[in-house]
């Protein structure tokens, strides 16, 4: 069809004024136009009525929920009652807390607790959704059967009940701890009340330590710049990285025998009459007392006997200063009994009455509780080295297990039931990220030579993560809001600390702009880090 | 533009396929193919869709596994030993149709992958080798970009360059130009005849008649699953033995 300029198009005219309408409307700017104005309108109203229903709320719950400290009423007073005496427990708490604290610490050690399970959860459901997605894509017919009833199972089954299974049917039906299994022999016990497990022990001399090992890595940087300039200049190749790091085990390895041998902080108080003078008296004394020629000897000795022979210490719960001790103990072979106090005095009193013939703890807490016995000056403190790291392992004592560290069955349970449920979720989308890799990239991966592990880790994988990050930073936010669920097994997370604040304060309104604030702040978090490494990876197209 | 050649090889035979049968389920796509090619030989196959030329060329590296019959590269028996398997195809280079280049790996990274992990060179000779290879198909300057960033032409010499990087005795295509524009095709083509002169030993699935008249020792006429006609360049296209070779040259000559 062709037309003149000049021609006049008749057609204008003609069309009736409700046409020419429709022609406006259906244009696509003023679609957009209006598409956004009526969503605008839609927020406007949403948010009046909304806030109105806030303010309605607010006033007829009274003044009361907003009382400052000087008696007035105010708004801006709405979260001073934060300040106040929480008066309850924490069952699980990773910082000090008791129920004289404020609400605002009993709230940050809710905070804590939900970052806990949510970074926990986060790296397991990491791990576990890969190794289940490919194993579904296994060869093997028994592993993609295993992984594919695991997916199935667990997402066709809701959260809270998988949450109440795991804490009530399997968690809790666990054998007492004086029971506790313990799975081929390894320092783990499991029993209903949680999973204890080794850790370390950062003792008084770790901070010297840690200084030459920034020490060491300031070395790294500085011998690389060395011996860069050095290549400049002569040419001559060298390996940095390699002469950095044998440098650097050199000054760590020299940095723990410094601030083992400098650490002087911890002792053992002892009566004079004892003869120990040192802790190495401490073998000679034992052979005098059981007769024996030699410390292995001690091992045909009955129990009854070594009970009788053995060291009676008195320490502190929970104290490195103890774990370092009878560590040195057990190397050396010499028996001895513990006796562990939650506060220094008892301690000090079960020494002085004669429970225990020595107390093991810091030199200032010995020093001072010397000083309230009967005759001090009949009482020796000697020094006793520490190394700055110790492994603290967990151990039966009677009916108890002591050392190491302890996951509560809340805990476990919360963690366990969020990583198996959000595994399962990543599973598949690791899967459908793999399939997504076209069969031609596996062929020339193949073709080159490579080996079917490296096809996985140097081609499969890189590229299927572009595909599985952006549904995986679904599941990390799902996972991270859901650890909320933990209320129902009392977990005490933010939320469940929040409800107990909310119950005994009544400040409802408060508590929920403030626990939602907060889980916007933690998903927040976790979304800029993942979409920045997202952003990263992201294929360069022409 | 003269290459470097290949290693050389101490077979008299570097390819030997004897009475090679594979099934897809019960389809039977290979019906005993049997094939013996000298080092430094050019082949040109030849075919209607579905006769079974990439299924064959791809038998040849293992990228699909035959159920009866023998395969011998180089002197190493394709079985279901994986050390053979391995050994074969770093002997052997591949160059697909779709090119597969890795989209997540900048040219040089794609051409240098294989060498670093396989053949376990330095990063810096591999580099090296990458650069040199990059040079004689005619893009050095594109070794930091991104496959996606290419044209299909230079896609295509890119994969050639990686696949040279392994120092195969043996290359395949298949079908290399079939995918590119035409104006595209001459610098691909060109590339190939000039391997094909420096003694590579090479099987080509193409339908370029020009290349094949050129630099082709032998023609092989496949259709359904066997070889139907094996013949120079020459009395291939001017003479055809078989009435199947005829009927397929009257169809492809029509165009
Ligand atoms: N993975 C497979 N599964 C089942 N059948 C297949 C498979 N690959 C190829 N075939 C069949 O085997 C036969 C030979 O296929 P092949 O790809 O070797 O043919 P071709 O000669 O390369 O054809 P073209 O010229 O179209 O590429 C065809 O009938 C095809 O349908
Ligand atoms: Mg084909």
């Amino acid at each position: 069809m062709t037309q003149t300029p000049a021609a006049p198009s008749p057609e204008p005219q003609a069309m009736p004024l409700w046409r020419r309408l429709l022609g406006y409307i259906f244009d696509v700017r003023v679609l957009g136009v209006l598409g956004q104005i009526g969503f605008i309108l839609l927020v406007v109203f949403a948010v009046r009525s909304i806030s109105s229903n806030f303010a309605d709320n607010a006033q007829r719950l009274g003044e009361s929920q907003f009382i400052c400290r000087d008696g007035s009423f105010s708004y801006r007073c709405a979260y001073d009652f934060m300040e106040s005496e929480s008066g309850f427990d924490i069952s699980d708490t990773m910082i000090d807390h008791t129920n004289t604290d404020p609400y605002w610490r009993t709230f940050y050690v809710g905070v804590l607790n939900t970052l806990k399970v949510a970074i926990f959860g986060v790296i397991l459901t990491t791990l576990l959704g890969t190794v289940m997605g490919v194993a579904r894509l296994s060869d093997n017919w028994l592993i993609s059967k295993i992984a594919l009833w695991y997916v199935e199972l667990m997402r066709n089954t809701p959260l809270l009940i998988q949450i109440f299974f795991i804490y009530f049917g399997v968690i809790l039906t666990a054998p007492e701890l004086n029971e506790a299994l313990q799975p081929l022999g390894l320092p783990l016990f499991i029993s209903r009340r949680g999973l204890n497990f080794p850790s370390l022990q950062f003792t008084s001399s770790s901070a010297i330590w840690i200084a030459f090992l920034v020490l060491g890595i300031i070395q790294i940087q500085v011998t690389s710049v060395i011996l860069g300039r050095r290549e400049e200049r002569t040419g001559q190749p060298s390996n940095r990285l390699q002469t950095g790091l044998i440098a650097f085990m050199l000054i760590a390895g020299l940095g723990w025998f410094v601030s083992s041998a400098v650490s002087d902080s911890q002792g053992l108080l002892v009566t004079k009459a004892s003869r120990i003078r040192e802790l190495g008296d401490m073998d000679k004394l034992m052979l005098q007392r059981t007769g024996a020629n030699h410390l292995d000897d001690l091992a045909a000795f009955s129990e009854e006997e070594l009970d009788a022979a053995a060291f009676q210490i008195c320490a502190l719960d929970d104290s490195s200063s103890e774990t370092n001790l009878t560590r040195q103990l057990r190397k050396m072979d010499i028996p001895y009994r513990i006796r562990r106090y939650e506060v220094p005095d008892k301690a000090a009193d079960n020494y002085a009455s004669g429970k225990c013939e020595m107390f093991v703890a810091s030199k200032t807490i010995l020093a001072a509780e010397r000083s309230t016995l009967e005759s001090p000056s009949s009482h020796l403190i000697i020094s006793v080295k520490e190394a700055p790291i110790v492994w603290s392992l967990p151990a039966r004592e009677g009916l108890n297990l002591v050392g190491g560290g302890r996951m509560r069955p809340e805990f476990v349970a919360l963690l366990l039931a969020l990583v198996l449920f959000y595994g399962s979720n990543l599973a598949e989308i690791v899967r459908a990220g793999i399939l997504a890799i076209s069969k031609g990239q596996n062929e020339a991966a193949r073709a080159l030579g490579l080996t079917e592990g490296q096809r996985l880790q140097l081609i499969v994988l890189p590229q299927a993560l572009r595909v599985i990050i952006p549904p995986g930073i679904g599941v990390a936010l799902s996972l991270a809001k859901d650890t909320s669920l933990g209320i129902a097994i009392g977990f005490p997370d933010m939320y469940a600390v929040s409800y107990t604040t909310m119950n005994q304060s009544g400040r409802v309104l408060q508590l929920f702009v403030l626990i939602m604030l907060m889980y916007m702040l933690i998903s927040l978090a976790f979304s800029v880090l993942l979409n920045w490494y997202n952003e990263k990876i992201k294929l360069v197209e022409r | 533009m003269e290459f470097e050649g290949p290693a050389q090889s101490f077979v008299d035979e570097i390819i030997i396929a004897e009475n090679v049968h594979k099934w897809f389920g019960e389809f039977e796509a290979l019906r005993g193919v049997s094939l013996r090619v000298k080092p430094g030989e050019v082949i040109v196959i030849l075919g209607p869709s579905g006769s079974g030329k990439s299924t064959f060329i791809r038998c040849l590296n293992r990228l699909e596994e035959h159920q009866e019959g023998r395969i011998i590269m180089d002197g190493i028996e394709l079985s279901h030993d994986i050390r053979n398997i391995q050994e074969v195809r770093r002997e052997v280079g591949m160059v697909f149709q779709q090119f597969n280049l890795f989209p997540h790996l900048t040219v040089l990274d794609n051409i240098t992958l294989a060498p670093i992990n396989v053949r376990k060179w330095t990063r810096d000779h591999a580099e090296e080798i990458a650069m040199k290879w990059l040079t004689r198909v005619g893009i050095p300057e594109q070794a930091g970009k991104y496959p996606g960033q290419l044209s299909g032409g230079q896609q295509q010499r890119v994969a050639i360059a990686r696949t040279l990087s392994m120092q195969p005795k043996i290359l395949l295509f298949d079908e290399p130009t079939s995918a590119l524009d035409p104006e595209m095709i001459k610098e691909v083509l060109d590339v190939m005849r000039d391997l094909a002169k420096s003694g590579y030993t090479i099987l080509a699935v193409t339908h370029e008649m020009g290349f094949a008249r050129e630099v082709a020792d032998r023609i092989i006429f496949m259709d359904a699953g066997k070889i139907v006609e094996v013949n120079t360049p020459e009395e291939f296209y001017n003479n055809p033995k078989e009435e199947r070779t005829k009927l397929f040259l009257n169809q492809i000559l029509q165009h």
